[in-house]
This record gives C-alpha cells, sequence and structure tokens, in this order.
C-alpha cells in the first residue's frame, strides 16, 4: 500500500509533530493561566465562575441524600436528649437573668462614654446564612462550598464567614446559588489580626495545615498561650474583633495558632457583609 | 450523512466516556461528609483515571482530556487556576512515555509504573504550587496524598475497567490498536 506524503513528509509524521505542539500549547497555556492567576485578572474568576456554575449543582444533588441522613440523626438525637437539653437551658436562662442587669447598666455607660469621646462606631455590618454543601482539604489548598439561596445577589468576594465560635474564611467566587469559601487555613490565606489581651498586631497566615504562623509581630509583643487573636480591620477588608484563632505556642521562633473551628462539623454559617473599601466594579463615584 | 453524524456523535461519545466516568467518580467522593480522611482521596480517580485511560484506552483519551479535567480539578479543588492543568498534562507526557517504553502486560507492572508518574507529578504540583504562593506545601499532606492516591489506584482502575467494557466496545478497541 502508497503511504501518504504532505508537503514530501510522511503523514505519521505530520500527525506526530501536529500533536507534539498541541501538546506544548496546551502546557504553554496552563502556565500562562497560572501567570494570568498571579497577576490577578478578571479573565480568570469569569473561567472560575463558569466551570463553579456547573460543578456546584453538580455536588450539591450529590450530597443531598448524605445531608439527609445527617438531618435525621440531628433531629433524632435532638428527641432523645430533650431532657437533659432542657435542664441545661434552664440553668443557663437563670445565669443569663442575673447578667441581664449588669448588661443594662454597662451598656448605658459605654453610651455615655462614646459620646464623651466622639467615639465613631464601625458600619453597621448585614449578615446571611449560607449551609456548607463541601469540604475541600488538601495538601494544595482548603477551602469550602456554600450554597447560598436566596442570598446569592447580596453575596460579594471578600466577605467573611463566620460560624458560633469564629471566623471560618473569606468569599473566594460566587457563581449562581453556590460559592466557594477560601478558608482561614488556607496557604493563600494572609488575615492582619491582633491579640484580645496584649493588643499585639500580627498579619495570620495559613499553610494548608491545622495550624495557622503569627507573622510580622512586634518584637517585644507580650504574646502567650491561649491568648485569643481576633481580626484588627487593618486594610479595611475585614470588620474589626473577629475572634480567629487561639495561640497555641508562643515562642521566640515563632507563634502559632489553631483555628477556632472543625472544617468537618461546619453545617451552617454566616457571610458578615462588610462594604467599607469602595467596591471596584461601581467605584466612579468616588472619582 | 446520517452515518457521517452518527460515527461524529460515537468518536465524540467514546472520547467522553473517561472524561465523565472520572468526573462521576470524583462527584461521588463528594457523598460523605466527614472531612478529614475523605478530603485527601477527592482528586485520586484523576490521577488514576488520566494514568489509566492514556495508557489502556489513547484513542479514548488524549491531551485535550487531560486539559479539560484540569480546569475541573483546578476549579474544585480551589488552587489557582492552570495548577492542575499543568499537572494532568505532565502525567499525561509521562504516560505516554512510561507506556511506549514499558510494554507492560501484568496490572502489578503497571501499577508501579503509575507510582513513578505520580511521584513526578505530585513534586511538580508541590513545586508549582509552592512558588505560586512562596510558600512550601506541608510535607505531611503531600506524602499522605501521594500514598493515598498510588494505594487507590487498583480500586478506580477496576471501576475504569468497568466504564470501558459497558461503554466502549471491545471489538472498536481491536480496529483501532
Amino acid at each position: 500500500m502508497k503511504r501518504r506524503r504532505i508537503l514530501f513528509l510522511k503523514e505519521n509524521y505530520v500527525l506526530r509533530l501536529f500533536k507534539n505542539f498541541m501538546l506544548a500549547g496546551l502546557f504553554v497555556i496552563a502556565l500562562l493561566l497560572i501567570l494570568v492567576h498571579k497577576i490577578d485578572l478578571g479573565i480568570i474568576s469569569g473561567i472560575s465562575k463558569g466551570v463553579f456554575y456547573i460543578t456546584a449543582p453538580l455536588i450539591h444533588v450529590v450530597t443531598l441524600p448524605a445531608e439527609g441522613l445527617s438531618y435525621g440523626y440531628k433531629k433524632a438525637s435532638d428527641v432523645l436528649n430533650v431532657y437533659t437539653e432542657n435542664e441545661r437551658l434552664q440553668k443557663e436562662n437563670a445565669e443569663l437573668f442575673l447578667l441581664k442587669d449588669r448588661m443594662k447598666a454597662l451598656k448605658a455607660e459605654n453610651t455615655l462614654l462614646k459620646k464623651l469621646l466622639h467615639h465613631f462606631d464601625t458600619p453597621a455590618t448585614q449578615s446571611y446564612t449560607a449551609r456548607v454543601i463541601a469540604e475541600n482539604g488538601s495538601a494544595f489548598a482548603n477551602a469550602l462550598i456554600l450554597y447560598l439561596g436566596e442570598n446569592a445577589d447580596k453575596i460579594k468576594t471578600g466577605y467573611a464567614v463566620v460560624n458560633e465560635a469564629g471566623m471560618v474564611g473569606r468569599i473566594d467566587i460566587v457563581s449562581g446559588s453556590y460559592a466557594r469559601v477560601s478558608l482561614v487555613t488556607d496557604i493563600n490565606s494572609n488575615i492582619p489580626v491582633i491579640s484580645q489581651k496584649s493588643r499585639d498586631r500580627g498579619i495570620l497566615v495559613g499553610g494548608n495545615k491545622e495550624e495557622m504562623k503569627l507573622i510580622f509581630t512586634p518584637l517585644l509583643a507580650e504574646l502567650h498561650k491561649g491568648d485569643l487573636l481576633v481580626t484588627s480591620g487593618v486594610g479595611g477588608g475585614l470588620p474589626p474583633d473577629l475572634p480567629i484563632a487561639r495561640i497555641k505556642k508562643a515562642d521566640m521562633d515563632a507563634v502559632i495558632a489553631t483555628p477556632l473551628f472543625t472544617p468537618s462539623k461546619l453545617e451552617i454559617v454566616k457571610i458578615i457583609a462588610y462594604d467599607v473599601l469602595p467596591d471596584a466594579e461601581t467605584s466612579e463615584g468616588l472619582e | 450523512m446520517k452515518s457521517a453524524i452518527k460515527n461524529f456523535l460515537a468518536t465524540i461519545g467514546i472520547f467522553l466516556v473517561p472524561i465523565l466516568s472520572i468526573i462521576a467518580l470524583e462527584l461521588l467522593l463528594y457523598l460523605p461528609r466527614s472531612g478529614g480522611f475523605w478530603n485527601f482521596m477527592r482528586l485520586t480517580p484523576f490521577y488514576a483515571g488520566i494514568y489509566f485511560w492514556q495508557s489502556q484506552r489513547p484513542d479514548a483519551f488524549n491531551m485535550v482530556s487531560a486539559f479539560v479535567l484540569g480546569i475541573f480539578a483546578d476549579v474544585l479543588s480551589s488552587t489557582p487556576l492552570g495548577v492542575n492543568i499543568a499537572a494532568f498534562l505532565f502525567l499525561y507526557i509521562l504516560s505516554v512515555y512510561l507506556s511506549s517504553w514499558f510494554n507492560v502486560k501484568k496490572f502489578s507492572y503497571s501499577w508501579l509504573l503509575f507510582l513513578a508518574a505520580t511521584l513526578a507529578t505530585f513534586l511538580f504540583k508541590a513545586l508549582a504550587v509552592s512558588i505560586f504562593y512562596r510558600r512550601l506545601v506541608p510535607l505531611n499532606s503531600l506524602l499522605f496524598e501521594i500514598l493515598l492516591t498510588i494505594t487507590l489506584y487498583p480500586l478506580w482502575a477496576r471501576f475504569y475497567i468497568w466504564a470501558e467494557r459497558r461503554y466502549i466496545h471491545l471489538e472498536e478497541r481491536y480496529e483501532k490498536i
């Protein structure tokens, strides 16, 4: 059988050459995407949003049976524990009743002192609840996928995500009724914090581990094991005073802190809308 | 005309089976909500799938399939877009060369080659992520993920063999190879 030739070259050779060029081209595209991601151009967020728009609902559908089972188990255990839970709540209620008058007095005093000092309150924040549908944690990234439901149009990238204990992460992508959250333990997370006790500042950085590192602390910082770290609000991206981590180890070499949440136990979270910084898309009014 | 369209759809279908089987397995791994151990399993079907389909059915899996799977993995795993694409293309190239150098028939030898390809791919990916963030990725988690990917290969391969036998006819395989 006669072999076909294209421009004096064998067809097989041309095909192989084309395949190699295509492979090299795709590899270059991948490297370019990484570079463009680093420069933070809008195109990347567009591609990510598009793919996330398709994949997040699929994940939600798959996790629905597990969610149903977990809900049923929780309800059943709630019914079984109703007696002990009632006793505990009655005791707690009695304690809170005693604190109520003291809090009223402190609030009045606080208002008066603020007036005297001409103190400005931080802007009022709005919050929305969302359901965790999946968790991604590996050596390369730590993230959550949230179902936002009707609140989707009110959520923006960068909003803080909290649970009952403190800050969990920040909104990374919003697409359709879903959002991806980059956890505070993610390797990309850098959050300005302040020690609640000593008021020493620092940057809390994640490393895709259960522990986080506190860097850029003052030389004579008084940080001790057990101290609570809260957001400082520096930079305006996050509201101040959100509890975020507790110091596990503090010595001359490093300050290590642990987050206040367990990723696998997150079910419902709260998203805090904090708009101090002008929105990049609607900032014409500031010019 | 009708037969041309039918042929075109059949070719597309052959290429869709590997991609869909990998994505189906990936989505199934989202079913447990216990976190921890399961989190490290999430991307293992991708590595196993790319190696398996490239080495067993190169007629049904090409570099574009690896590229598409990379985009999915990047968005799902929240890594910078491009990292998983580059890693999967790297794994694809490795498996092309490994399967052409060593014409293995036994599954255990194929598993050994997968071990070598996975180690190199994870090192490449860890290097890319570390350079991107200018921070080293945690070694413990990285080693655990590598071990898990290698250990689970036979399990995922069983599923891919089933998908191949169920959805791609064997006659086609022997005609094209």
